[in-house]
């Protein structure tokens, strides 16, 4: 028995080492070429070691662009966003998986239609909806969307993580008395702690990253967002790969930050605390 | 409950109604709110004297795009013309620095389109111009006497139809033979020739284009025993892919994309000669990689400094990433087929939208952008030439862009003097339905560099869906 | 007594039982409505608006005429010469790409579910490629799937095995999409990761009380408990293979010969590079009854696949 565990063990680890190795490929090609003189990064096959070490590179990009500026509109738009999302996604999909009302099943496939057509020709509509209403220009249109139901995509997801969680739970809070929304709060939430801590770095990904939104209904500079900033590093007659990939560096380190730190919280087996509870 | 339910229903449906109306009200008003500025800025470009003088202040939103180094030189150049002055003018610029066309039909779609745009030819402009949004900019150019056709430098006005001008580039850009010199001196070969009465054959350039294609053992293209699949240095680079590219060898061989009489032009005599031509580079001569290596060629500036090509076939604009990259380089002319040797110009522009409240400042501005002054730091490095034929033609503006590192031997012939007295317009600027046309186009000659097809059988099979694309030409 | 108590209990409870049902359908829809009212201010008129403009020439710069389903017939006779070519193209590629993704990222999020050291540094590590910008990923890949100085094919013929042309050759090149697909599929992986964390521990126990061993732990626990999590991915995969864009646009750019040319990137050239956007919109309400078809078929199907400890049938 002993034995054919540590061999499972090794197995396990020979795969995930070596899957790893491809996987963090394209970070480390970043990473080293944003270290690099533009000569080296493209030379063939790729040389790992930056020669010499550039971290002028990292001075100029976060210099030539008002990062900071960017930095305090990205994070205005990623609190906001991110509390919108996780409360009302929370709650709706609470309802839908939940509690029984009329027209339940109907309006949560209507939701799910929303993310079947696509984007690039509701884009100028919704666009000509938030000018009607004298919001482009300002955040609104980027957050206020978070505060009703944060995207199919999060109801669908939160949807089906509530709908494995034993009915006896909330059954015998009735019993006691409890009303609905503190059975959401206290039975529901604690026990789909995992799939909102996905969907909190999920959004957290989706706000940090977007740039299609912020592009469309930003129009003065001094609103721009990370995102923004970093395209503008692509340029239209040269790419300088170094300060793009210096600034690309900067700007996923958060993410990856934000992951490991998220992820350390998933659930480990729900029972033992739950029934009890 | 149920009341409670319909009265959720019935809130529902008025937002729905609301939000339909939204939409739908947002175009009625524009179209209306266009013709109302189309007559206001006759109205003022009637009486334009009097109202330079008006001190009523003025608000300009001009839209581009750019990297972080071009933004800084946009930037100053507006500001140069805002303090010029005296505070009257103000310029909210915004740069975009990617999806500039969805931004910008945004913009104009939600009835607030900039005053003055940077534009790209193969994209919206046409388009936009068709539905009569830009302005004519011929109305300032007559009268204007610093900024006119005698002063511009040639091919870089684009025309929506003969007397309707809708846009001026900052400069033109056109194109160069790159070199590595060292490699041409280490192969005992002439450079390519930088003079227009000079200018290589194209049995020439093969020829020396096979000395310089070197295999694996060392071996060359002309040599007993060089190894195609093992080639280790190509002689040359840069002639496929893109239409910029293979379209100067089109003209070069008397072809067009579209020909006078309405045809489509790739699938005539003098287009598939040329484009075979191109082909039998890769896959006769394997002088030039084909799009399988393309994929591991970087760009001119790197391929030529690690010494993967020996010539690349470029825009001007590289000038800038080569001599950024400290490649030991030279400039020639292409090489010519049947007619003299050419080159294609294309470019960007600047234009006017008619909804402007103020077409005589955006003129102004428009000005201020395009002054080689303003922009000589991009002339200078090697990105940008200069808009004024004056900087082309008297010895001391010439001095002031075309020295230093960005401007290497032979630049004075191949580019100057190319630009000023042998250059051509390129397909964007007369081509109706461009895009659709060659959306057509591209995957036939996928097939042609691949070696799959001859040029001539790939164009056929797709003449008939072309030319149903073809809508004839704007000139 | 006891007897008399118990209908008076049972009574009550059916009282409240009534209370507790108006009450629910209150709450239930109050609950919701910030997702409901969401799709109907932020979504349906947009999506009512595409429909019209699908049957008018709408460019965004004119006023738009009606011109019934000229839009729609354009395409079905063949007139844009792209339309059945980019279908197909699409086709093919949802068809490969849905199961590679589901498989895969199940596969490395029960791996990366064991009792190993360092767990959510891998776990980080596999969803790295999410979260670094698509170019540099390019570069990864067209050096390891060239098919000359690749890695993937040195590595090939090195052991004797038939090499490929990747993304260069028309028969390749969806396949080659795919796998470099895969590389993104943290998203999917960590989903699974969550899906997984939430199975009661008890349940493997009791496996092991009655002597199963790891094949019976996956079949009769891991699998049935995660399939919400399995459901809800495969309709992601499905939702958002049909809407394939950026990698390939990126990698491929349409290309060999159209090999490549995949659905959403034909509709996006035309309503924006050659605006026309009522063309676009009809061309995007033909991929929404696609998928909608297609979503349904799979939802109607998981009823006896996808087990729910806690679902509650609307009655």
């Amino acid at each position: 028995m002993k034995k054919t565990n540590t061999f499972k063990k090794a197995l396990i680890y020979i795969i995930i080492g070596l899957l790893s190795i491809t996987f963090i490929l394209p970070f480390i090609w970043m990473l080293r070429s944003s270290l690099m003189e533009l000569q080296q990064i493209f030379i063939m096959p790729p040389q790992w070691i930056p020669n010499p070490v550039k971290l002028e590179n990292y001075i100029h990009a976060l210099t030539i662009v008002p990062f900071a500026l960017y930095f305090k509109n990205t994070m205005i738009i990623l609190i906001l966003g991110m509390v919108g999302t996780l409360i009302t996604s929370t709650l709706s999909a609470y309802s839908f998986a939940r509690l029984r009302w009329k027209g339940r099943d109907f309006w949560f496939k209507v939701i799910l239609t929303s993310m079947m057509l696509p984007g690039a020709v509701t884009l100028i509509p919704q666009f000509l909806g938030w000018n009607a209403l004298g919001m482009v220009g300002s955040f609104v249109p980027l957050i206020v969307p978070a505060f009703f139901g944060g995207g199919a995509f999060n109801i669908f997801l939160l949807r089906q993580f509530y709908m494995s969680i034993p009915l006896e739970l909330d059954e015998a809070a009735i019993v006691d008395g409890a009303s609905f929304f503190r059975i959401y709060t206290s039975i529901i939430l604690p026990l789909s702690r995992s799939a909102i801590i996905v969907i909190a770095i999920f959004s957290f990904m989706f706000y940090w990253n977007d740039f299609m939104g912020p592009l469309i209904y930003l129009t003065d500079e001094s609103k721009y967002t990370l995102a923004i900033g970093l395209q503008m590093f692509q340029g239209a007659y040269n790419t300088r790969w170094e300060e793009l990939m210096a600034a690309s560096t900067s700007i996923i380190l958060p993410c990856v930050l934000i992951f490991i730190i998220g992820q350390k919280y998933f659930l480990e087996g729900i029972t033992m605390s739950g029934l009890k509870g | 409950m149920k009341k409670a339910f319909r009265l959720i229903s019935a809130i529902l449906m008025i937002f729905i109604v609301f939000n339909v109306l939204l939409t739908g009200c947002g175009n009625n008003a524009s179209s209306m709110d266009d013709k109302a500025a189309a007559s206001e800025t006759a109205q003022a470009a009637a009486s334009s004297p009097e109202k330079a003088q008006n001190s009523e202040p003025v608000k300009l939103k001009f839209t581009y795009w750019a990297s972080p180094d071009e933004k800084k030189i946009y930037d100053a150049a507006a500001k140069k013309y805002a303090d010029s002055t005296n505070g009257r003018v103000t310029i909210d610029s915004q740069c975009i620095p990617s999806d500039y066309d969805t931004k910008l039909t945004a913009m104009i779609a939600g009835n607030n389109a900039p005053d003055v745009a940077m534009m790209e030819s193969a994209t919206i402009t046409f388009p936009l111009a068709e539905q009569g949004k830009l302005m004519n900019l011929k109305q300032f150019t007559d009268k204007d006497s610093s900024v006119n056709f005698d002063t511009l430098v040639p091919n870089i006005t684009y025309w929506s139809d003969k007397d309707n001008l809708i846009g001026i580039a900052p400069g033109p850009e056109m194109f160069l033979l790159y070199y590595n010199k060292d490699m041409f001196q280490a192969a005992g070969v002439e450079p390519p020739p930088s003079k227009y009465s000079d200018a290589w054959t194209w049995d020439e350039f093969v020829e020396i284009a096979k000395k310089l294609t070197i295999d694996q053992s060392g071996k060359n293209a002309t040599q007993e025993g060089f190894d195609p699949k093992k080639i280790k240095q190509y002689g040359v680079n840069g002639f496929t892919g893109w239409w910029g590219a293979w379209g100067n060898f089109i003209y070069g061989n008397g072809g067009d994309f579209v020909t006078k009489d309405g045809k489509f032009g790739l699938s005539q005599p003098e287009a598939t000669e040329a484009l075979q031509k191109i082909a039998d580079l890769v896959n006769v001569y394997h002088v030039h990689p084909g799009p399988v290596q393309l994929k591991s060629m970087p760009g001119s500036d790197q391929a030529l400094l690690t010494k993967k090509v020996a010539m690349v076939l470029d825009g001007q604009w590289s000038n800038l990433s080569i001599a950024m990259a400290k490649v030991n380089y030279g400039v020639g002319v292409l090489p010519k087929l049947k007619e003299n040797t050419t080159t294609m110009v294309v470019c960007g522009m600047f234009s006017v939208f008619k909804s402007t409240k103020y077409p005589d400042e955006s003129w102004a501005l428009i000005k201020a952008l395009i002054d080689p002054e303003s922009t000589m730091e991009l002339n200078k490095g090697g990105a940008w030439m200069p808009s004024l034929k004056s900087y082309y033609t008297e010895p001391e503006l010439i001095d002031k862009w075309a020295t230093g590192t960005a401007r290497p031997e032979g630049y004075k012939d191949a580019a100057i003097d190319m630009m000023l007295n042998h250059s051509i317009t390129g397909p964007t600027f007369y081509v109706k339905n461009y895009n659709k046309i060659m959306d057509i186009a591209n995957p036939a000659l996928d097939k042609v560099w691949l070696g799959q097809q001859s040029a001539a059988d790939a164009m056929k099979a797709i003449e008939e869906k072309a030319q149903a694309q073809v809508q004839g030409r704007r000139d | 007594m006891s007897g008399l108590s118990g209908d008076v209990i049972s009574g009550k409870q059916t009282i409240r039982n009534k209370k507790v049902k108006s009450n629910e359908q209150f709450f239930g829809i109050l609950f919701a409505l910030p997702a409901i009212l969401g799709f109907l201010i932020f979504v349906l008129g947009p999506m009512i608006a595409s429909l019209i403009y699908s049957f008018t020439d709408y460019s965004l710069f004119n006023k738009p005429t009606f011109i019934g389903l000229q839009n729609y017939k354009d395409f079905f006779s063949g007139t844009d010469p792209f339309f059945y070519k980019s279908l197909l193209v699409t086709f093919y590629y949802v068809l490969l790409n849905v199961p590679a993704t589901i498989i895969f990222s199940f596969f490395i999020a029960l791996l990366l579910n064991n009792e190993i050291k360092g767990r959510p540094l891998f776990r980080a590590i596999f969803y790295l490629p999410s979260i670094v910008p698509a170019v540099a990923s390019a570069m990864i890949w067209m050096w390891l799937l060239n098919p000359d100085l690749g890695l993937v094919n040195n590595i090939l013929s090195a052991l004797h095995l038939p090499t490929s042309q990747w993304l260069f050759a028309e028969k390749s090149v969806i396949p080659s999409v795919v796998l470099t697909g895969l590389w993104t599929t943290g998203g999917t992986m960590v989903i699974f990761l969550a899906g997984l964390s939430g199975i009661p521990t008890v349940y493997y126990e009791a496996v092991e009380i009655d002597g199963g061993n790891s094949f019976h732990k996956f079949f009769n626990v891991t699998l049935p408990m995660v399939s919400p999590t399995i459901f809800f991915n495969t309709i992601m995969a499905i939702i958002s293979s049909f809407q394939v864009f950026t990698q390939a646009y990126i990698l491929t750019q349409g290309g060999p010969n159209n090999a490549s040319l995949f659905y959403v990137f034909l509709l996006w050239r035309e309503g924006f590079k050659n605006t026309r956007m009522g063309y676009a919109s009809a061309l995007a309400w033909i991929l929404f009854i696609i998928i909608l078809l297609l979503t349904m078929l799979t939802f109607r199907s998981s009823n006896s696949l996808v087990y729910y400890e806690g679902e509650r049938k609307n009655s």
